[in-house]
């Protein structure tokens, strides 16, 4: 079972309502969001509505929200130390 | 009519923004960039559906009637068909003057393909 990963890289405004019904649909209210879907022939259908302002990805396993965020968190620069055993 | 003070669009709306309609080198790349991600979009979507054997309307009559950014010629890619035209091509980014479309504001240029970075506009009338 394989998914799609679904980033929206252009906004929707001003487009027909169609479209951003799609969109909507999809659950990419903001850009750079990141959704994913399994491949169904529905949500291909979906994302040929809205090519133009996606990248998609086949991926094997879907990520949670959580793993996205890491995923664009940059590496913080720094780190702890831990106090030496006595 | 004609002298110093002919009402112009520029005199009469006093301020008038116009884009050039030509493209630069630098908007044409990014245009063909533009045609790539779409292309690749349909790619990845046409993998990943014939590794489970499906078949989808969308994606097959996209790939049977859309040339893909390599296949186009630059003609295609630049500018759109326009019958009122001289050699019936204009460019893609073109517009019409205000009074021509009623548009609410004197000084607004509308463009003849609204959003043409977010819209697909591969194909033409054949033979021009």
């Amino acid at each position: 079972m394989s998914y799609f990963r679904i980033t929206l890289l252009r906004s929707g405004i001003g487009l027909t309502k169609r479209t951003q019904g799609v969109l909507k649909a999809l659950g990419l209210r903001h850009r750079m969001t990141t959704v994913f879907y399994p491949v169904t022939p529905e949500v291909a259908g979906q994302i040929m509505r809205v090519k133009e302002l996606v990248s998609v990805e086949e991926v094997e396993k879907p990520l949670t929200k959580a793993e996205v965020k890491a995923e664009r968190t940059p590496e913080p620069g720094f780190y702890l130390e831990k106090a030496a055993p006595r | 009519m004609f002298g110093a003070f002919r009402p112009t669009n520029a005199l009469s709306g006093g301020l008038l923004w116009k884009i050039p309609w030509r493209l630069s080198k630098f908007q044409k790349a990014r245009q063909r960039k533009r045609l790539r991600a779409v292309d690749s979009v349909v790619a990845t979507l046409d993998k990943a559906l014939a590794k489970q054997s499906i078949t989808t309307k969308a994606v097959e009559r996209w790939k049977g009637e859309m040339p893909v950014e390599q296949e186009m010629v630059p003609k295609d890619k630049y500018t759109i068909f326009d019958r009122k035209e001289k050699k019936y091509r204009k460019s893609i980014r073109s517009e019409h003057p205000p009074e021509l479309v009623g548009a609410r504001n004197y000084t607004d240029w509308v463009l003849e393909l609204p959003k043409w970075t977010r819209v697909s506009q591969r194909i033409n009338p054949p033979g021009y």
